[in-house]
Formats: C-alpha cells, structure tokens, sequence
C-alpha cells in the first residue's frame, strides 16, 4: 500500500473514532459513504462538535462554507487530507 | 400611507431589534443559555480560531479593555473562554476560545447563516445578486456615518445600550 493511502487510511479511522464518540455510537456502525445529514444521527450541536474535534486534531479551519461541500465521511476525510497537505 | 423615507427608516430599526431579539430568544431556548447576547457577541469577536489579545479585541468590539476585562472574567469563569500571558511577553494577555466558547461561537454563526438563507431563499439568482449589492450600499453607508464620529467608541455604547433599552422595553410589552 502507497504511503498516501495509508495516510488516507489512518485519516479515516481517526475522523470515525472522532464521529462515534461524539454520537456515542460504536465506529464498527459508521461507513464512508454515508451522510451526516441524512444517514447519522447529528443534531447541530453534535455536528459542530465533531467539526471542532476534527479542526483540533488536524490543526485545521473548516468553516461553514467549506462544510457546506462536505456530506459524508469519505468527503471529510478528502478535506482533511488536502489542507493537512499545505 | 408611509412614505419611502418612513418606510425604510422604520425597517431598518425594526429589523435591527427583532435581529438581537431573535437572537436573544433562541439563545435561551438553547444549549448556551447561561450566555447574554453581549457575550455571545463577545465570543464571535475573539473567534474560534487564533488567540487574540485583549486590545484588539476591546477594539473590534469598541468597548474599553476593563469593560473587556471584566467580561472576560465572567466568560472564563463560565469555561467558554481561556486567558493566559504571553509566553515572551508577560505584559500582554490573549484570550482565546475553549472547546464550549467555540461550540457556540459556531452555533451562533449559525443561527445568523440559516436566518439569511432563509431570507435569500424565495429569490432567483438575479434577484439575490440585487438584494445582496443593496444591502452592501446600505451597510457602507451606515458604516461611512459611523466613521465620521472621532470617538467611535461612544457612538457604539450608545448603540449597544439603544438596543438593550429596546429589547427589555419589547419583552415587558409583549
């Protein structure tokens, strides 16, 4: 596997860890593909503290309007990756 | 009828007061209760990402650094905010957000995001371009006037204490 898609691949453990302890809801349950809005149970709150955690973690900005592009977990991870690279 | 004049004057001041009531309103009905406007507004101001010092802080908000402080004080005592000195610099102080301060910081952006959307929803592309560019002349002009005061810092206490004399005049009405 290329030092990328480890990376990819440790980024995405970390953001679902991240994810099922904010919806205290085991990580086994939460796949790439699906929707923070539709697919998980995110009230607001919950949403911007995983946002927060994130952004803490990676030492990264992700403002409204750039989470406004973001709908599931693969999209997330694509963030992550692209300004963890700058 | 009203004419033009009356009618946008009194536009403009309702949507000023039912802007900050609202907001008042969905803060107590929401999780940052134990927040005032003046606070929330005071967590917008420091922001959810850099620590900021008190001055430029005090500035954006036009209000004196021991106004500041003593929001502050409460602020960190409520664990929405952290306070420590400069690690080169012991004179200067920097504030910044705690994981709560941030929360709401973001919910109240929020909050302010979603009333626009809404606002700007029942428009085509055109129009919202239209609304948006009216808008933006009526706020540099609002802030043009602004800035002919020397001491903006007065004209701003004034405004806040308008607002906050207002809102407490609508909740004992209504």
């Amino acid at each position: 596997m290329a030092d990328s898609d480890n990376l990819r691949e440790n980024v995405k453990k970390e953001v679902i860890r991240i994810m099922a302890e904010t919806l205290e809801i085991p990580a086994e349950e939460i796949t790439s593909d699906l929707n923070f809005n539709t697919d998980l149970p995110f009230d607001s709150l919950q949403l911007y503290e995983f946002v927060i955690d994130v952004e803490e973690t990676y030492n990264i900005r992700l403002p409204d309007e750039l989470l406004d592009e973001v709908k599931t977990v693969d999209q997330m991870v694509d963030v992550v990756m692209k300004l963890t690279a700058k | 009828m009203l004419d033009e004049e009356e009618q946008l004057s009194q536009a403009l001041v309702r949507i000023f007061e039912n802007v900050v009531l609202t907001e008042e309103k969905s803060l107590q009905a929401g999780y940052f209760n134990d927040l005032s406007i003046a606070e929330m507004h005071t967590l917008t101001a420091i922001g959810p990402y850099d620590a900021r010092t008190m001055t430029k802080t005090a500035e954006d908000l036009g209000i004196t650094t021991g106004t500041l402080t003593v929001a502050i004080d409460r602020l960190v005592k409520k664990g929405y905010v952290h306070r420590e000195r400069d690690k080169k610099d012991k004179r200067i102080v920097r504030i910044s957000l705690t994981h709560n301060g941030k929360l709401a910081c973001r919910m109240n952006s929020k909050f302010h995001r979603v009333l626009a959307k809404h606002i700007l929803a029942g428009y085509d592309e055109n129009d919202r371009k239209h609304i948006l560019d009216l808008v933006d002349e009526v706020d540099e002009y609002v802030a043009q006037q602004l800035r002919r005061y020397d001491s903006s810092e007065n004209v701003r206490a004034t405004a806040r204490q308008v607002a906050k004399d207002t809102t407490k005049e609508n909740k004992k009405d209504g």
